[in-house]
């Protein structure tokens, strides 16, 4: 008994507040803390200038990294397959685009048109996804390489020849294919400047920031709904969610098609704000950089909240926007800037899961460990008797 | 009983989604119009062209037209109002006009003889589709690598 006592003490201690905790769960936000610090004052941007331009990427990117929080919760991971929904997006913009539909109402008919693309794709994903449980993200990786070949062959060989685009602003010269870039000039920041307030020199795009609040509330209200409580089983435990009556299988399909369907509305928003798509290679990067933003924030594989979208896209775009002027003057090259924020990116998601990997790791010889101290006093509890 | 509740509730949405993409289909046509101030003859009757124009849109001067000029200006649906302030002669002052206009859906780049537009005359003698006379040149495809890496002219010509 007293043995027992003993051991519930343990975690209790270790539950409490330790710096060395604190440091160890939060190691990527704080590196990238002091790389700002160092970086903000030796860019020599003005305070102005650098609010309205986390604002502008707040407003760009945050719906996009939303979209990753669900298939986290479904015990997915890291949902690289968003570059899926970031095509279907694509795909809604250039059927706008051809028809002419402009402003806030061709984001709507765009996202309209992304729909059952992305639910199509999502389905097919997650369905994938289900044969490499375990392997979810380099599977949905993999995935979002064989998707843009099909992607590029509907756009650079079926667009115009044998889906009808009318357009030759849009076109290539030799009548069918999109070109490289599609311009959005008559959408371009319309959201954003929908309502938009300017406050000492910061320009607030408070309609894109509504959409993105809303955004937040569906998630929060969703993770209590049958659903998202049924995610969250199969998230934690796959078995004993099989086992509690869950549809293990059918829960993280939905999850998948959920992510990719807001993953195509974010890139839309975030294409909006932009101005231009290109055709070929706007989707390439952003599942890259969206991840290494929500990573950046503090979550990990298996655990993200709306707080780390908030704080990696602070962090991790203020990285963005000081490297290169930081690296000019340093080093006197900002080509240096460019690249640091690059290998920077990278960096932070293989840092990030490494460190899940250890901590994974770690947890499984800890319980290895509880198990063997439990058997050795149950052993000796019989003895006694 | 569930299932087709639940089926009734996937037509309904798919139905309201389609009807959502067709007024934003109707409400977001954005139409490209070109604004001439430029003398013509309709019916044996010429219409001359007035000193100059001001074209203001939403209280924004847009265009600013003196005779045989051409202004520009964007729209998105089918409505479109516009005030136009007319200077007839040199010295004269200037008169100004509210016009409304309803744009064919149809079209993406309307031409408006605005004098024709003054005088009151039918549609098909102020509306006329505008078509780019000048051919964009041929935009060649980059030549790319295994790698998708676009070659350079040396790397091109070795092949």
């Amino acid at each position: 008994m007293s043995a027992n006592n003993k051991q519930s003490a343990a975690p209790q201690k270790k539950g409490g507040f330790s710096l060395k905790n604190l440091i160890l769960d939060n190691t990527v936000p704080i590196m990238f803390i002091v790389i700002c610090a160092i970086c903000i004052p030796v860019s020599g941007f003005s305070p102005s200038y650098l609010i309205n331009e986390i604002m502008t990427r707040l407003g760009r990117n945050s719906f996009l990294i939303l979209s990753l929080l669900i298939p986290i919760m479904a015990g997915m991971g890291l949902n690289f397959g968003m570059t899926l929904g970031a095509m279907a997006g694509e795909i809604g913009l250039i059927f706008v685009s051809d028809w002419q539909i402009w402003g806030i109402p061709g984001m709507i008919l765009a996202m309209i048109i992304s729909i059952p693309i992305s639910v199509a794709l999502g389905v097919l994903c997650g369905k994938i996804l289900n044969q490499a449980k375990g392997r979810e993200m380099v599977t949905s990786y993999i995935m979002s390489y064989f998707i843009n070949g099909i992607y590029q062959l509907v756009v650079l060989y079926l667009m115009g020849s044998v889906i009808p685009i009318i357009h030759s602003s849009i076109k290539l010269p030799r009548g069918y294919g999109i070109r490289n870039t599609v311009s959005l000039l008559q959408m371009r920041q319309k959201l954003d400047e929908l309502l938009a307030v300017n406050i000492k020199g910061v320009r607030i795009p408070v309609a894109t920031l509504i959409v993105i609040a809303l955004m937040c509330l569906l998630i929060v209200w969703f993770r209590r709904t049958k659903l998202g409580q049924d995610m969250r089983a199969v998230g934690q435990d796959m078995q004993v969610a099989e086992d509690a009556g869950i549809n293990v299988e059918r829960t993280r399909i939905i999850s998948i098609v959920i992510s990719t369907v807001l993953a195509g509305f974010g890139m839309i928003i975030y294409l909006q704000n932009m101005g231009n798509l290109s055709t070929y290679s706007s989707h390439s990067q952003i599942g890259m950089f969206c991840i290494a933003a929500l990573l950046v924030g503090g979550a990990s594989v298996d655990h993200a909240s709306i707080g780390n979208v908030f704080l990696g896209v602070i962090l991790f775009h203020t990285m963005f926007i000081v490297a290169p002027k930081a690296g000019a003057v340093i080093t006197g090259d900002s080509m240096i800037g460019e690249y640091f924020r690059v290998f920077v990116s990278y960096a932070v998601i293989t840092i990030a899961l490494v460190m899940y990997e250890t901590k994974k790791r770690k947890k499984k010889s800890q319980a290895a460990e509880q198990l063997q101290a439990d058997q050795q006093a149950a052993g000796a509890d019989g003895k006694g008797a | 009983m569930k299932n087709s509740r639940r089926l009734l509730f996937r037509i309904l949405t798919v139905l309201v989604l389609l009807a959502i993409a067709a007024a934003m289909y109707v409400i977001g046509r954005g139409h490209t119009l070109y604004f001439d101030n430029t003398s013509m003859e309709y019916n044996g009757q010429t219409i001359e062209a007035p000193y100059r124009i001001d074209v203001y849109v939403g209280g924004e001067r847009v265009a600013k037209l003196k005779e045989d000029e051409r202004g520009t200006c964007t729209n998105i649906g089918q409505k479109f109002s516009m005030d136009l302030e007319i200077t007839k002669e040199k010295d004269d002052e200037p008169v100004t006009e509210h016009i409304s206009l309803k744009l064919p859906f149809s079209i993406d780049n309307i031409v408006v003889n605005l004098p024709a537009l003054l005088q009151g005359l039918d549609e098909d003698a102020y509306y006329s589709v505008f078509v780019p006379l000048v051919q964009e040149p041929a935009e060649e495809e980059p030549q790319v690598d295994e790698f998708g890496i676009e070659l350079t002219a040396d790397e091109e010509s070795m092949g």
